[in-house]
Formats: structure tokens, C-alpha cells, sequence
């Protein structure tokens, strides 16, 4: 879940509690103002219905004293209180018409109300007015009696009981009050703490991570490229830490990539500073002999004989320099334009015989022997090219076996193609060296074993080989001797289905 | 290194000299402008030449300061360092003309730069041999 949803949800459950809290409250102040308005009402009818019950008693006291004296004056306080009464009790029955029960009660008490001043009040005055001589007569006075006791309890249950309501409607109230003020003083309890939780939550899930990113941020920036945060943060945590990891990563691949270059340019450097080196050295010593001879030629006299040996050194020396030259252009124009091969079907067998013939005049030590399985072996390729290649491979083997020994020159059919073979009982690879022997001008030992050379050979028959769509390799142990081997798509197949072709 | 043929001479003994280069043409060469008048060593790199020179004493050394392994200017300094070959001769050859002043401090008798004209290099052994 993402962290601004957690913050969001966080946010609610709090203005809810504080919500509750605050409903509490007011709930609790709202009960309190309803217990008021209920106790002042049970006064209103507490006091309306005593002076109903003193109307009451108005109206006995008032037919009592007629009763007993039969003198007007004294139905007086009677008559009042039969003018006042009907207002009254409606006033009564209007306080009371919430409560089904008191209304009952009051419907019933103005009832017997009624009862006694149409039933008994209002006759017995008639009786007397009629009959003075009846006056004191108790059994006119003990009906009255009877009745007005059976109000007056009517009214005693009248109050208690509205008492007793009111009471009950207070303590509920109470109660309502203590509770609401108890979940409202909790609620902001809980709230407050809730609000000191989210504090410490967020300071640890936002502010702890990002302190994190803030100090891995300066340790990148202080050059400490391979630093990875942990990535489990919650939400954008999560995500600004996966965003510093790729920033760093990317930063990291950059640093890799500009080393990469950097690595490339001092090997071109040094690569340059090498070309000079051998430029300075391998075309110096021959044209160093060439200049001598020719300069020894001209300034003195000698027999034909020798006349004719030096200027076979000027010849050869002259040679070696063209050779280089034509290495050193081959390589250039390989590198600037690709090869250019004049291709055509070759028979390896025959080009390689002239090679080894070419090359085994050259040294009277070395003893060039050729193996060929098959003829014709036939590829397709440009011959002057294959050519230079086995050239270099035989060159090679006889330079870096300085004692002599025999070359041996073979070739066969290998796993569809044509394998070459030039095998030295010479000097070796050291191991420590075979990873670059390819490598443009890497001489090995040669420089400091005297052998003479460009270290151009073999980068140059790699990018021969290569472009015939061929292979080129070795296998050597230091001391032992080397191995140089090349494999070439065999074309004779080929040659057999054009042939086939143009019989048709 | 080449042996010398023992030279059976009616008069003296031609003088002898060493010449140390790893090209053949360029000891070829080096042969040619002296001529028959003496008797040659050869060796193709500096512990060949110390070798040499402790064997067979020669009268003088033709040096050439670009030698695979020891180099010329190496062969100089143990040379001085020893006193049975302090004493010889040396004519330093070479194509690179600032080892001029190391060949200098480090020894030589004479400094011939490379492509060198046959009779300045006659000319020095001459001298140093007369």
C-alpha cells in the first residue's frame, strides 16, 4: 500500500475519533440541557396541579361551611374555585400531554372533579337552599368527604408519580451526561495519542528513509558508486529508494563506460607510442644497412664478386623495408576500408607446396615438411591473401625457432572445413602471453630475443582469415613449441555442383 | 657468436675486433668498411659480448647501443666496472643520436651515428688502435 494512502487512512481514523469525541461532548451537554427542561417542567406541573388540589379544597371547604350554616357567604370560596377550576385543569392536562400515563390521571381526576361538583356540590346546595332545616346533616357531609378523600389520594398519586418521573428522567440524564463525558474525555485521549503514534509512524517510515537516501545521496556523491539501499521501504519510500538504486546503477555503468574509454585510449596511446618505437627501430636497421652499403659501394673499389654479395644485402634490406611498409598499409587500409579479396576457387594444396618451397630456402636450419591428406583441397578466396597468411605462419615458425628444427606444414578435412596446420619445435607461447597474441604489434620476447619483426603478422592474417568466413588459432606450450592453425569453408563440394550445373 | 678462423700470419697478428650488433647485415657491413686489415668477432647481443671479450680479449669493440637484453649502453657500464675490460677501446654505434651523451658517460672512446659514412668509422678504429 502506498504511503500516502496509509497517511490517508491514518488522517481519517483521527477525525473520526476526534469526531466522537467532540459528539460525546455535545451529547453530554444536550442530555444535561433535557434533564433541565424535564425538572422544570415537573415543577410547572407539580405547582399547577397543588393549586388545582387547593381549588379542591376551596370548593369542599366552601360547601362544608354552606352545609353547616346555610349562610351564602360561605359558598363564596366555592363559587371561585368553580370559575378558576376548568382553566386549571386544562392547564394541568396541557403540562401532562407527553406522559400517556399522567394524562390518564389527569383526565380521570377532572373527571371526578366534575363528578363532585355536578353529582354532589351542586345538589346538596340544592338541598340545602330547599330544606335550611337539613343543615349539619353528617350524611350530606360524609359523602363529600368520601369524595374529596378519593381526589385528594388521586392527587397524591399524581404527584408522587411525577415526581418519581422526574427523578428517573434525571438520573437518566446523569447517566447519559457521565457516560458521553467519559467516551468524549477517552476519545480525546485516544486522539491525542494517536496523534503523538502518527508522529513517531511517520517520522520513522518517511523521515528515517529519506535521512537514508539524504546520506547514501552524498556517500554516491563523495565517489561510492556501488552503494545499493534496501528496497522494502513502504510505498514512494519504496520507490524513491528503487529510483536512487537505478540513479546509482546508471551512475555506476557511466563511471564503468568512461573507464572502458579511458582504458581504450591509453591502449591507443600506447599502441602509438609502440608504432613509433618499431617504426624507429625495424625501418632504421634495414635502411641503416642499405645507406651503408650503398655509401661503402660508392666511396671505394671492390672486386665483382663482392661488388654483386653487397648489393644482395642492399637488395634483401631494401626488401625487408618494403615489407614492412606493405604491413604496416595493409593494417591501415583494414582498418579504414575493410579487406578487399579478389576471390576465386583456390586449391589450398598447391599454394601451400609453394609456400613451404619459398620459405624452406630462405633458412639453410630449418627443414619445412608438408602433410597433405587430400588433393585437391579447394576453398574459395582471394589467393594473394591466403597466400601471405600461410606465408606469415611459416615465417613465424622459423623466426621463433632460432635453433633450427623441422616446420611442419599439413593440412586435411575437419568438420566440413579445411584445416591448415604450421607446427615449430621453437621457442612457445608463455601462457601469460596467448591471450594477445593477436593483438596489433604484440611481440612477445621477440624484441628482447633479437627476432625481428612488426607484430603485425598475425593481427593481419586474422583479419584475412576472418574475412574468407574462416578461423584462426594456436596451441602452444612455453618452450615446447606452437601449433598455428587456420580453417577455411571447404569449397570442393561447391566446385562439384557448379560443375555439375554446367553440364547440364 | 662466430668463431673466428685462426688467421696463420707471416708478420703480426692482425688486431682483432669485436663487433656487437643483433642485425647480420649491419656486422656484415661493419666488416666491409674495415676490411681484410683485421681479424673480426662477432656477437649479437651484450652477454654474447662480455663473453666474448673476457675469451678472447680483443683489441677494440664495435658497439651498437640497440641490443636486445643487455644494451650497448649496459655492455659499456659492466665493462668499466671490470678492470680487465676497462682498458679496451670502444666505438659506439647507433641510430639514435641523444645516446650520444649516455654512450659518452658511460665509456665510449668514439660515437659513430647510424647510417655512417665507411671512412669516419675506419677513420676511429684506426685511431684508437694506431
Amino acid at each position: 500500500m502506498t504511503l500516502a494512502g496509509r497517511m490517508w487512512i491514518a488522517s481519517a481514523i483521527l477525525a473520526a475519533l476526534v469526531a466522537a469525541a467532540f459528539s460525546a461532548l455535545i451529547l453530554a451537554v444536550g442530555a444535561q440541557r433535557s434533564a433541565t427542561i424535564r425538572e422544570e417542567r415537573s415543577n410547572d406541573v407539580t405547582v399547577a396541579t397543588l393549586q388545582l388540589e387547593k381549588l379542591v379544597v376551596d370548593l369542599e371547604t366552601g360547601i362544608r361551611g354552606f352545609t353547616l350554616t346555610t349562610e351564602e357567604r360561605f359558598l363564596e370560596p366555592y363559587e371561585d374555585a368553580r370559575r378558576v377550576l376548568p382553566s386549571q385543569i386544562v392547564t394541568v392536562q396541557r403540562l401532562v400531554v407527553d406522559d400517556p400515563q399522567q394524562r390518564r390521571r389527569a383526565r380521570l381526576l377532572a373527571q371526578q372533579i366534575n363528578e363532585y361538583i355536578g353529582d354532589y356540590a351542586m345538589e346538596v346546595v340544592d338541598i340545602v337552599r330547599d330544606t335550611p332545616a337539613i343543615r349539619g346533616q353528617p350524611l350530606l357531609l360524609d359523602e363529600g368527604k368520601q369524595r374529596t378523600d378519593q381526589i385528594r389520594a388521586l392527587f397524591k398519586e399524581f404527584l408522587t408519580t411525577e415526581r418519581r418521573a422526574a427523578d428517573a428522567a434525571a438520573r437518566v440524564a446523569e447517566d447519559r451526561a457521565d457516560r458521553a463525558v467519559l467516551i468524549g474525555g477517552v476519545g480525546i485521549a485516544a486522539s491525542t495519542l494517536l496523534i503523538v503514534l502518527f508522529g513517531v509512524i511517520l517520522a520513522r517510515s518517511i523521515a528515517r528513509p529519506v535521512r537514508a537516501v539524504a546520506s547514501g545521496a552524498s556517500r554516491v556523491a563523495a565517489g561510492e558508486l556501488s552503494l545499493r539501499l534496501p528496497t522494502d521501504g513502504p510505498g514512494e519510500v519504496g520507490e524513491l529508494t528503487r529510483a536512487f538504486n537505478d540513479m546509482a546503477g546508471r551512475l555506476e555503468e557511466g563511471r564503468a563506460e568512461l573507464e572502458e574509454q579511458n582504458e581504450k585510449l591509453r591502449e591507443s596511446e600506447r599502441m602509438k607510442t609502440e608504432l613509433v618505437n618499431i617504426v624507429s627501430h625495424e625501418l632504421r636497421t634495414p635502411l641503416a644497412s642499405v645507406l651503408g652499403f650503398t655509401a661503402l659501394l660508392l666511396k671505394r673499389e671492390f672486386d665483382a664478386p663482392s661488388r654483386r654479395h653487397y648489393l644482395g644485402i642492399v637488395d634483401a634490406q631494401a626488401r625487408r623495408l618494403a615489407a614492412l611498409l606493405e604491413d604496416f598499409l595493409d593494417m591501415q587500409r583494414m582498418e579504414h576500408e575493410g579487406l578487399d579479396l579478389d576471390t576465386e576457387r583456390v586449391d589450398l594444396a598447391s599454394l601451400l607446396d609453394e609456400q613451404a618451397q619459398l620459405y624452406s630456402a630462405q633458412s639453410s636450419k630449418h627443414r619445412v615438411e608438408v602433410a597433405l591428406e587430400q588433393r585437391p583441397l579447394t576453398v574459395r578466396g582471394d589467393p594473394n591473401r591466403l597466400a601471405q597468411v600461410v606465408g606469415n605462419l611459416l615465417s613465424n615458425a622459423i623466426k621463433y625457432s632460432p635453433e633450427g628444427g623441422v616446420v611442419r606444414l599439413a593440412a586435411e578435412r575437419h568438420a566440413g572445413g579445411i584445416r591448415v596446420s604450421v607446427r615449430d619445435e621453437g621457442l612457445g607461447i608463455p601462457a601469460e602471453q596467448q591471450g594477445r597474441i593477436f593483438t596489433k604489434f604484440f611481440r612477445g620476447d621477440a624484441a628482447a630475443t633479437g627476432i625481428t619483426g612488426t607484430g603485425l603478422g598475425l593481427a593481419v592474417s586474422r583479419e584475412i582469415i576472418e574475412a574468407h568466413g574462416g578461423r584462426i588459432g594456436f596451441d602452444s606450450d612455453a618452450g615446447a613449441g606452437s601449433t598455428f592453425w587456420l580453417e577455411l569453408p571447404d569449397a570442393s563440394q561447391e566446385i562439384a555442383m557448379t560443375n555439375t550445373k554446367e553440364t547440364l | 657468436m662466430e668463431n673466428p678462423e685462426p688467421q696463420p700470419s707471416q708478420e703480426l697478428d692482425p688486431p682483432s675486433i669485436l663487433v656487437c650488433d643483433d642485425d647480420p647485415s649491419l656486422r656484415e657491413l661493419v666488416r666491409a668498411v674495415l676490411g681484410p686489415r683485421y681479424r673480426f668477432l662477432e656477437a649479437s647481443d651484450g652477454k654474447e659480448a662480455l663473453a666474448a671479450m673476457r675469451e678472447l680479449s680483443p683489441d677494440l669493440i664495435v658497439l651498437d647501443v640497440m641490443l636486445p637484453g643487455l644494451s650497448g649502453i649496459d655492455v659499456l657500464e659492466a665493462m668499466r666496472a671490470d678492470d680487465e675490460l676497462s682498458g679496451m677501446p670502444v666505438v659506439v654505434i647507433t641510430a639514435w643520436s641523444h645516446a650520444e651523451v649516455e654512450a659518452w658517460t658511460a665509456g665510449a672512446d668514439r660515437f659513430v651515428s647510424k647510417p655512417f659514412d665507411p671512412d669516419e668509422l675506419s677513420d676511429a678504429v684506426e685511431e684508437l688502435l694506431a
